[in-house]
């Protein structure tokens, strides 16, 4: 396998577009991705479109705008993973040597929907009795607060972390920041879950474009390694599980770290699944950056905010970024890229080498996730 | 039939019903037990997730479970009526049940506590159809 570098990174800031068209929303991000990359876009070989819920041809749509047509356009729907995995499929083609030059986009219009909880395929039995996402990370988070002794001010702790970093973010569709007490006397959504602690609902887009490693000299710029790319599907599991320990991440991130040569000590940054307060917390722990019960500890001493051991969404995550379902997985790879070139003004983490994007995807009966996919990177 | 009466019909019944009322009123789940290897699975099945086998029997879970998360849900897609009370109950047979707990006091709810299944509307559809379904209440002493 070769390697591959990234060499452009574009993004659009999240937020709610509605009299926007999905390929109106996403072809700036993609024009700013090529830009980035000093790359001609007529060196793109493929391209590689996540989205969940844009419909047919969303690849298509998009790119015929900027007039990039006559190539392999594959569309790839994999729920809230649906642009990470089309970035591992890209991946995958470069490292193969199918292709050179590959533009991967991720994009998603959920103002179309209106508003409310995400649309879930109902001929699931859970989702028929009416779950809901919230719902479920809200079982979660009960379980845990029961097992561990997290309190509610801990699940407020994140989202005020993750606000105080989207304020830094002109991408973020959340930039107000917050407080504990604030994120207390929000609005019930799912108890113990508050408004404050479940993502927005928006729209948005991001691309990257990705080369072989020895291509990328040709252009300049600084490349971005791609040093580990890691994708399953969730254990069906009719039986007991325990819900405080994502299962798809631990095993996801103990196969990376072994393939990749890298453990959790040695990253300086993550960008990480926070759909719901509760979320980013079990993921500390699946992901290794502490023992399993002290989620609530790393949260309380600051070390997963930006000035801290180890930076966690500095981004704003989707919790204050936004969540765009099918965008977030190249979103947080853009973030990852600008950290390590060192772009980021007052959310810099300092002296950034090596980052890791962490994404999951579905409500689906029986698994804790039915995805979730984990890319490492450095400089 | 409405729509959402339909979808978890079709959720629920992919060999029959996952639902059955004994003659003295109470109530039980159905799940499928694999003839094979052993496993039970909820909703039941034809064929067995663990061993591939279509060698499966429709058998009755025990009418009591225990509590192993819930939440108050207060957003939900409009056929639903909320709050709701919903969470997951363990059964002996090892299988987990996501199931509505209607007419239950919440605040009444505990790690682990024993429910036994009932029959009870979780919901309405559009024209007024109402969705019946299994539920939860807590099992008074009984196990
Ligand atoms: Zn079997």
């Amino acid at each position: 396998m070769r390697r591959v570098a990234i060499l452009g990174a574009g993004m659009v800031p999240f937020g709610k577009y509605p009299g926007k068209t999905l390929s109106e929303i996403a072809w700036p991000a993609v024009k700013a991705a090529i830009e980035d990359s000093n790359i001609p876009k007529k060196t793109i070989e493929a391209a590689y479109c996540g989205t969940a819920l844009g419909g047919m041809m969303s690849g298509q749509r998009i790119l015929k705008t900027l007039g990039i047509t006559g190539l392999p356009i594959i569309n790839i729907e994999n729920a809230c993973s649906s642009s990470s995995t089309a970035f591992r499929e890209a991946w995958i083609a470069v490292a193969a040597g199918v292709y050179d030059v590959v533009v991967v986009i991720g994009v998603e219009k959920l103002t179309k929907f209106g508003g409310g909880t995400l649309p879930l395929e109902k001929e699931d039995f859970e989702v028929a009795h009416g779950l809901v996402m919230p719902a479920l990370y809200a079982m979660r988070a009960r379980r845990y607060m029961h097992e561990f002794g997290l309190t509610e001010d801990h699940l407020a702790k994140v989202s005020v972390k993750a606000r105080n970093h989207g304020k830094h973010n002109p991408d973020a569709q959340l930039r107000e920041p917050t407080t504990v007490e604030e994120v207390n006397r929000s609005r019930p959504v799912a108890d113990p879950l508050k408004l404050f602690h479940c993502c927005p609902s928006g729209d948005g887009a991001a691309a990257v474009l990705i080369c072989a490693e020895d291509v990328a000299s040709k252009y300049g710029g600084v490349p971005i390694n791609v040093v580990g790319s890691e994708i399953n599907s969730g254990k069906y599991m009719t039986g007991f599980r325990d819900m405080t320990s994502p299962e798809i991440t631990v095993r996801g991130a103990a196969q990376l770290y072994e393939e990749a040569g890298i453990g959790p000590e040695d990253i300086d940054l993550a960008e990480v699944h926070d759909a719901f307060s509760i979320a980013e917390l079990l993921y500390y722990e699946a992901l290794g950056f502490c023992p399993r019960g002290e989620a609530g500890r790393l949260i309380d001493e600051g070390e997963t905010s930006v000035g801290g051991r180890i930076p966690v969404n500095p981004s704003g995550g989707l919790l204050a970024k936004g969540h765009p379902i099918g965008a977030t997985g190249v979103a947080q790879i853009v973030e990852i890229v600008r950290q390590l070139r060192g772009q980021c003004g007052d959310r810099q983490v300092e002296d950034a080498k090596v980052g890791l994007t962490h994404c999951t995807g579905g409500g689906v009966s029986g698994f804790d996730h039915g995805v979730c996919s984990i890319h490492l990177f450095s400089r | 039939m409405a729509d959402s009466v339909q979808e978890l019909k079709q959720a629920l019944n992919i060999t029959g019903d996952a639902m059955v009322e004994k003659s003295d009123g109470s109530v039980r789940l159905v799940g499928s037990k694999c003839s094979a290897c052993g496993d039970w699975i909820f909703p039941p099945t034809p064929v067995c997730p663990e061993c591939m086998s279509e060698s499966v029997e429709r058998r009755e879970l025990s009418e009591i479970g225990c509590l192993y998360s819930w939440s108050v849900v207060r957003i939900a897609p409009k056929n639903w009526k909320t709050p709701f009370v919903a969470g997951y109950v363990d059964f002996p047979e090892k299988v987990r049940v996501f199931a509505h707990m209607v007419d239950i006091d919440p605040e009444c709810l505990s790690f682990d506590m024993k429910l036994s299944v009932c029959k009870a509307v979780v919901g309405q559809d559009a024209d007024g159809t109402q969705i019946e379904s299994y539920s939860f209440l807590p099992a008074e002493g009984r196990n």
